[in-house]
């Protein structure tokens, strides 16, 4: 791929508007999956198409086609520029600088492609763990699945950016549902909804060990149809890692994206209660509480060379010692809070949809509190979780409700019985406050999302948490 | 002959063996506004050309939007590879391929002028709607969209199927400088659904005027406008009504089909004909859509399938597979009809409440605990206190974990009118959907902060 195409169509744009650019994309993802013995789906699924944005005065129009001729970029140039000119007259804003022209080839790291893994390698890896899961009755659903993408991008604009990009992701997971008397209990692992994808080859899903996790996955999911149920009680909590990733998606990440502060996305995802003027003065959280966006981290699914503005990827601190420093901006939302430069968070899904304030891979520093075993054996009481079973938060990411797939009592440093159906809620400021402890590097990884939903019509987007195991005081419990 | 028929069929040529080629082709326009100004405009014309193919009861599947005869030579081949290596796992469920049907239901559900896609008329809607919401001091945010999408299936059994639907919907909500807001929508097959004026003026409307009141946890009679409704209704398809996931005894109405799981003035079905829904006039595997009754005066009557969900139950499909092939995640009803009772509206549903809520609708709703079909949110955009009969103050948006059979258990009265509500967000392939439900009062909603 290259960008030629979309240098010449962005010759015949110049006049016709203040701003445009073009991204020709191509995906290619397959994804394979195993079922009590069997194999559940093997599908691929291959796009390609080119998506053209144009800004009128302060009208935007985007037009999304898979003609890929000059004629047919032509025709989606100027579907573009008809629809913009269509919209209601808005004031004409600037948008803040995209820094140095995006210009050369960026690709993520890859050691072992994925996509000359043989379907039948694929499968038997995932059999080899999906059987290791069965034996006792009241299993009931065995799964063991994993996805391979490939994206390859070419953008261009009229501000002289012209490159191209490689990215490569590669995950997987394994489930065991267990049914007894009326309840139904579900494990997974390394997480639930679908495992843990990284932007990396097959070497990343063979690092996950399947095989080797799936019987305590299927023990426990047994041991969780008679254990006690989680009871209602303010307590110590400690959020396994993988969780904490959510946590911080949720309630951070999101509530952290400048359009949505700018009122841009209250059509939908929603807003958020942090103020523009909340940047620089906010207490977010308690000391321990450093956030970065960094999408130069390796593996990331939020990483990249330059967004799908064309503006340079980069690690930025969002919070420092529970201190709000940042938001998560494109061009138009950082011009309006007055920044000469975007924050390089503009993501699109796919050639059919254009580029919005998106997460790079919004982490969790690592503390230095050990182990998670050290963790617990520093908690005299509490609930230990692990895995997100269900969440919810509001639209203005202040009051969230999370299940957990299993919960464990804390007792005098140790861990207790297991509990079933484990919840918290909380304020997002409060909830963040009470954090006093984070686990240090050696815990630290990064857990990728894949179903990150914003935007009309509607964008999943892909998008990577460092965590680590960290605890939470004064904590409600048990709530659902 | 269209083009998507001419490539459904070209495709289908360039395959072996036992396969169905489904070619789905979307022109959409979408066009969003925040803050009384637009912010972004989308036009979407692409297609899908889904490959499936089957060997010794595995499936295996492959999907392209490259039209060119190698690309779709490429496509079968991985579909091809795909049932191969399925098949040397061991033989699958699949029952095989259906043979055509004797005949395709008719519909209503495509209007020539809403297939224009005239970003024009995306124009003067925005600006209906600005104009509207200034004159009530507030501003407005939401969507207005059209698309048409065909679709065609050709398979190796004759199976041949042609679909051409429309549809155009709009959301409106209205905020006001303290943040407070209210909701309006409507949509249906034709643009003639959309009236801007009216569900401006409906949203406004709906922006309380005074500081919101706070209500504490606890259980409290409620009462639920359509919106609120259909979104619960939509996760009990997925949670009681998915067959897959019933014959596996993990659905919701594991074994309580013919008995009562809801009070008496429930009646729930699929009715892909219902004038005010989005018709269809066949499933992902080129069955005819059929009415199909969910609930009947309470008592649980059915579950839906797919070919394979069927076979694993012993029984047939009834028109539900949402994926070329069937879906992993199993069959789900796509046209959830709740019929109405006698209430004139919501009003007179407050009327005995002495002390409850009144919802306009939820957001961000998530499963707790599948089986018991208990679900979390929180409501927005328009939450009131019914006192003494009377929908009163504002309150401060709450979150609730519930379980819909409860609250279906639970249900007093409903409306006579029922309206047209979906949630429109349009990931990957256009495919609209919605739910037609009146407005109910229930007792016990369970608020959990």
């Amino acid at each position: 791929m290259n960008t030629d195409l979309l240098e010449d169509l962005m010759g015949k744009a110049q006049g016709r508007c203040a701003y445009a650019e073009a991204r020709h994309v191509h995906t290619r993802a397959e994804h394979s999956s195993v079922l009590n013995g069997h194999v559940e789906e093997v599908s691929a699924a291959e796009s390609e198409g080119l998506g053209v944005r144009v800004r009128i005065g302060g009208a935007w129009g985007f037009a999304a086609t898979r003609e890929l001729s000059t004629a047919g970029a032509e025709e989606a140039l100027a579907r573009a520029l008809a629809i913009a000119e269509a919209q209601p007259s808005a004031p004409a804003t600037e948008l803040a600088s995209a820094g140095e022209p995006a210009r050369g080839h960026w690709e993520s790291p890859c050691e072992q492609d994925p996509f000359a893994v043989s379907l039948d390698d694929r499968l038997a890896h995932l059999f080899a763990a999906e059987e290791r899961m069965r034996g006792d009755e009241r299993i009931v659903r065995t799964w063991a699945g994993c996805m391979l993408v490939r994206t390859t991008k070419a953008f261009a604009s009229t501000e002289g950016a012209a490159c191209t990009q490689v990215l490569t992701e590669c995950g997987g997971g394994i489930q065991a549902y267990a049914v007894g008397d009326g309840e139904l209990q579900v494990r997974s692992y390394p997480n639930s909804h679908g495992g843990n994808v990284a932007a990396a080859g097959w070497e990343h899903l063979l690092g996950l060990d399947l095989a080797v996790h799936a019987p305590r996955i299927a023990e426990e999911a047994v041991a969780l149809l008679t254990a006690p149920e989680c009871p209602e009680q303010v307590t110590t909590l400690v959020i396994d890692g993988e969780q904490v990733a959510l946590q911080v998606h949720e309630s951070i990440g999101h509530a952290l994206e400048l359009d949505r502060i700018l009122l841009g996305e209250a059509s939908y995802a929603g807003t958020s209660f942090v103020q523009a003027a909340d940047l620089g003065s906010l207490q977010y959280g308690s000391e321990r509480l450093n956030i970065t966006a960094d999408a130069t981290v390796a593996g990331g699914l939020g990483s990249f060379g330059w967004d799908d503005e064309g503006v340079a990827g980069r690690r930025t601190p969002l919070i420092e010692g529970g201190v709000l420093r940042a938001a998560l901006s494109n061009r138009e939302s950082a011009a309006a809070v007055g920044l000469a430069e975007s924050g390089g968070a503009a993501r699109a899904d796919g050639f059919a949809r254009q580029p919005i304030v998106r997460m790079t891979n919004v982490s969790l520093e690592p503390g230095d509190a050990g182990s998670v075993a050290d963790l617990i054996a520093d908690t005299d009481n509490g609930l230990y979780v692990e895995s997100n079973r269900s969440w919810s938060i509001d639209d203005r990411r202040w009051q969230f409700q999370f299940a957990c797939e299993v919960g464990r009592e804390i007792r005098n440093g140790e861990l207790g019985r297991l509990l079933r159906n484990p919840s918290y809620a909380g304020i997002t400021p409060r909830f963040w406050g009470s954090l006093d402890a984070v686990c240090s590097p050696a815990e630290w990884r990064l857990w990728g999302l894949t179903n990150c939903g914003k935007g009309e019509p509607g964008q999943a987007m892909h998008v990577s948490h460092g965590a680590a195991p960290a605890r939470f005081r004064n904590v409600q419990v048990g709530v659902a | 002959m269209s083009e998507v028929v001419e490539l459904a069929e070209r495709a289908l040529a360039l395959c072996s063996g036992e396969a169905q080629v489904t070619v789905t082709r979307e022109r959409s326009l979408l066009s969003r506004f925040a803050r009384s100004r637009p912010t972004q405009a989308t036009a979407v014309d692409d297609l899908t050309v889904a490959v499936v193919v089957l060997r010794d009861g595995q499936t295996g599947s492959a999907e392209t939007n490259l039209t060119d005869d190698d690309a779709l030579r490429d496509t079968f081949a991985r579909a091809d590879a795909a049932a191969r290596a399925a098949a040397a796992a061991g033989p699958g469920d699949h029952p095989g391929l259906p043979d055509a049907p004797a005949t395709y239901p008719s519909h209503q559900g495509w209007d020539a002028a809403t297939a224009e896609l005239d970003p024009a008329l995306a124009g003067a809607a925005l600006a209906r709607a600005f104009a509207i919401a200034e004159q009530h001091g507030v501003e407005a945010f939401g969507i207005w969209t059209a698309g048409e999408v065909e679709e065609a299936i050709a398979s190796s059994t004759g199976l041949r199927a042609r679909d051409l639907v429309t549809d155009a919907y709009m959301k409106i909500i209205c905020r006001d400088g303290n943040g407070r807001s209210g909701w309006g929508a409507a949509g249906g097959s034709a643009m003639a659904a959309i009236d801007a004026d009216a569900i401006a003026k409906r949203a406004a409307a709906k922006v309380p005027r005074s500081e919101p009141a706070e209500l504490g946890p606890g259980e409290y009679p409620v009462v639920l406008e359509p919106e609120a409704v259909g979104e619960l209704l939509q996760f009990l398809g997925n949670l009681a009504f998915n067959g897959l996931a019933h014959v596996e005894g993990r659905g919701a109405l594991e074994g309580k089909l013919g008995t009562r799981v809801a009070a008496p003035a429930i009646n729930l079905a699929d009715s892909p004909r219902v004038p005010a829904t989005l018709p269809r006039a066949f499933d992902q595997e080129g069955t005819p859509k059929a009415p199909l009754p969910l609930i009947q005066d309470g008592v649980a009557n059915a579950v839906c399938h797919d070919l394979r969900s069927g076979k694993l139950a012993g029984a047939q499909t009834t028109g539900h597979a949402i994926e070329p092939g069937g879906s992993a995640f199993g069959a789900i009803p796509t046209n959830l009809v709740l019929a109405g009772g006698g209430a004139t509206d919501s009003a007179e549903l407050a009327a005995p409440i002495e002390r409850g809520l009144y919802v306009t609708r939820t957001w961000y709703v998530n499963p707790v605990h599948a089986k018991q079909t208990l679900l979390t949110g929180t409501t927005r955009d328009g939450t009131y206190l019914i006192e003494d009969g009377q929908i009163t103050r504002p309150i401060r948006d709450v979150r609730f974990t519930d379980s819909v059979l409860r609250i279906l258990e639970a249900s007093e009265a409903l409306t006579s009118a029922q309206r047209f509500v979906s949630a429109a967000d349009f990931y990957g392939r256009r495919a609209a959907s919605g739910v037609v439900c009146p407005a109910l009062r229930a007792q016990g909603f369970r608020i959990t902060g």
